[in-house]
């Protein structure tokens, strides 16, 4: 699969999930980002712990909203006045305007996940335009250095276990947290020193590999490119209609065409395999 | 040695940023082609030399700089490290610092790329030096999941792929297995007699003493006379099955049917072993063979899969192979201080500091150390406090031959006090002059070696 395909694919996923608060099409957007993710990840990687952090986070921007926005007829329950900011009202249509941001927020997370979990670090720093090449190797090569620092910080922790730390109170922890900020400081510049050893910054850097384009690439390419211009198109011209819960909760209308677009989403899985 | 010059110094003087003496002051030295060898003691100067010849020094880590020295008609001192990485190629100590990208294939290509190599000349290049460093079969694997051997053949590798007219390595041997330790040596022989020069800086010459070679000796940052030294005659050894043990003294450590490994992978099947009060044993085996899995699970630090561990109620001690783990304190003092806070045992603190020869540096920032003297920092660090089962991982990682007589020194002296000692080693002249027991480590278990005499 080609990096710039996936690109188009997750900027066309993060478009439609923000271009409407409607949690229709946002579910869709999240379902079929979802199934990408599952069909086509690294064999090394779990989505174990973005399934935790966005059901959390989507919680969170249910709660922030509800508690903080006492519009809508339907009160669930009333607040003490006396409590700054969430103090009044709470209710029903904060409450679903609250979970539909917060499948917004899963679904443009859920749409920008592929670019981490299916392609390996360096394919889509790789596949940025020549100008941007020795920025992209840079940060690329930061990413790299991210597992060392992981592992070097659990080293640090066993061998300080083993002379006798035990961290009982905060000021403890700078004996685990200076070792690991002083290691992976020396590692960078001794990856430095490497890099500069391997002719780093000589001239302007070619690839290994430029990423060739394969024809279910361009359908990937065209067909979320085109569901997304659709969508935005049909959104603002109105066919597509958004939603909004206040003052009174209503039925998110649905539209055949945005349906059509979100569900065009599901095309890598559909002609990519891993 | 005859050949062309293809590095030259004179009156060559460097002195680090923050340094009160010169690091480096050579009246002259030329490099030709074939292998150079260039020993000495640990902080003799031998690592700054070999960033000269890339430009490292002064380029890198700036400083002063006086003199001439010259790579290939290049002024290193007006000429940029990533011009003369054209035709010097540089590996460095530590294999896991130098991968760039996460898998093999595309971490050789780093430097291809980094010079402008057209993609489609690439991977004939890749190809080449993969199968050279013999981890071609190793291509499409990840970086991270590599041993340190094939860690150390990948940065090799990527040197190689360049097509360097010099190759520099700094102590490449000092984390291999023996036979790792072997290829390397036959590849830097292969290449030296091609015309390649290669720059070697190494404490483990008994490998790399079998090939034709020029030796630099080096002391206080100047090269003196060569002056290599014979090495010692190695003791065979043959597999005899486990369960010898000293019925004196008592059981310090116990591994009962013991399953180890990292995440739910066991690396060591059904082990059982004990060490004893007062006794060295010495754990050798292939990179990646589970040495460092059987020292966690003896330290407690890796539960079993399966199994008992049993420990003897007391503070145990425990080196893991990279010493900058340990290494936070100011000073080396400070830091040997650290392991025994709260204790009365300062005064053995300042035994084992002067033991390891680190009296002089006891006021030192670890961190500013060479990696040998960091290496005998950290050993004090963790054997201070009186442990009562000390586990030491590699524990002559850069060390020269001084270092490891006061590392002896330091661990005959523990045994003595009733110590329990376990050392993984692939320097097998310290296994054989300190170890009570061998255990060769591999293949998923653990067996006893048993010396025989050599005629």
């Amino acid at each position: 699969m080609n990096p710039r395909a996936l690109a188009v694919w997750s900027v066309a996923g993060i478009t439609i999930a923000l271009a409407s608060a409607n949690p229709v099409y946002r579910i869709i957007v999240l379902l079929c980002a979802l199934n990408v993710l599952v069909a086509l990840r690294r064999p090394d990687v779990s989505l174990r712990g973005l399934t935790i952090a966005l059901t959390v986070a989507a919680l969170i921007a249910t709660v922030i909203t509800m508690l903080a926005s006492h519009t809508g007829d339907h009160a669930l329950l009333v607040l003490p006045a006396g409590l700054p900011v969430i103090g009044g009202r709470v209710t029903i249509e904060a409450a679903l305007f609250g979970l539909s941001s917060g499948l917004g927020i899963a679904a443009a997370v859920l749409a920008a996940a592929p670019l981490s979990l299916v392609l390996m670090p360096n394919s889509l720093v790789d596949a940025l335009p020549t100008a941007l090449a020795r920025t992209g190797a840079a940060i690329g090569t930061a990413l790299n250095l991210i597992p060392g620092i992981a592992r070097s910080a659990a080293e640090i922790r066993d061998a300080q276990r083993m002379r006798g730390w035990r961290p009982r109170r905060v000021r403890e922890w700078p004996d685990l947290a200076v070792p690991v900020v002083l290691t992976a400081l020396e590692s960078s510049i001794t990856l430095a020193e490497a890099m500069e050893a391997r002719g780093y910054g000589s001239g302007a850097r070619t690839h290994y590999r430029d990423a060739l384009w394969h024809p279910t690439d361009v359908v990937v390419c065209l067909v979320a490119a085109a569901a997304a211009v659709t969508f935005v198109a049909l959104r603002f011209s109105g066919v597509i209609g958004d939603w909004y819960p206040f003052p009174d909760v209503s039925v998110p209308p649905i539209n055949i065409a945005g349906v059509a677009c979100c569900l065009a989403l599901a095309v890598p899985a559909l002609v990519w395999r891993r | 040695m005859t050949g062309p010059v293809a590095a030259s110094l004179a009156r060559f003087t460097y002195r680090y940023p923050a340094g009160r003496m010169d690091a480096l002051d050579i009246a002259e030295l030329e490099v030709r082609d074939g292998l150079t060898l260039i020993t000495g003691s640990s902080g003799s100067g031998k690592s700054s030399l070999l960033r000269v010849f890339n430009g490292l020094v002064p380029h890198f880590h700036g400083g002063t700089i006086g003199g001439s020295a010259t790579v290939f008609g290049h002024d290193v001192i007006t000429t940029p490290t990533r011009v003369l990485a054209t035709e010097v190629g540089f590996v460095f100590q530590d294999p896991e610092l130098q991968s760039v990208y996460p898998t093999v294939e595309r971490d050789v290509a780093f430097g291809l790329e980094n010079l402008g190599l057209q993609p489609a000349a690439m991977p004939q290049r890749v190809g080449e030096a993969l199968e050279r460093t013999g981890i071609a079969h190793l291509r499409g694997r990840a970086v991270a999941t590599l041993s340190g051997g094939e860690r150390q053949r990948l940065a090799l590798a990527g040197v190689l792929a360049m097509r360097p007219r010099v190759l520099v390595l700094d102590e490449p041997l000092s984390q291999l297995d023996e036979a790792g330790a072997r290829a390397v040596v036959a590849i830097l022989g292969v290449l030296a007699r091609a015309g390649t020069a290669v720059v070697v800086a190494e404490h483990r010459l008994e490998q790399l003493a079998l090939l034709d070679a020029r030796t630099l000796s080096m002391d206080g940052g100047r090269v003196v006379a060569p002056d290599i030294r014979r090495v010692p005659r190695v003791a065979a050894v043959t597999p005899q099955s486990t369960g010898a043990c000293m019925p004196a003294s008592p059981v310090a450590w116990q591994l009962t049917g013991v399953t180890a490994g990292p995440g739910r992978s066991p690396v060591l099947e059904n082990v059982c072993l004990e060490g004893r009060a007062g006794e060295v044993v010495a754990l050798v085996g292939p990179n990646g063979g589970g040495k460092t899995t059987l020292l966690r699970t003896i330290a407690g630090l890796l539960a079993p899969l399966a199994g008992d561990v049993h420990r003897a109620p007391g503070r145990v001690a425990f080196l893991p192979q990279n010493p900058m783990a340990l290494l936070h304190r100011a000073t080396v003092a400070a830091e040997v201080a650290w392991t025994v806070r709260g204790d009365a045992a300062t005064g053995e603190a300042e035994t084992l500091i002067a033991e390891l020869g680190l009296a002089h540096l006891a006021t030192r920032d670890p961190r500013d150390l060479s990696t040998g003297e960091r290496q005998r920092a950290a050993i004090a660090a963790v054997l201070a406090g009186r442990p009562h089962i000390a586990l030491l991982d590699e524990p002559t990682r850069g060390m020269d031959e001084a270092a490891r007589e006061s590392l002896s020194r330091a661990v005959h002296r523990m045994r003595a006090a009733g110590c329990s000692l376990v050392i993984a080693t692939h320097d097998k002249n310290l296994a054989n002059a300190l170890a009570d027991r061998t255990i060769a480590v591999g293949g998923g278990g653990a067996r006893e070696l048993i010396p025989v005499a050599v005629a």
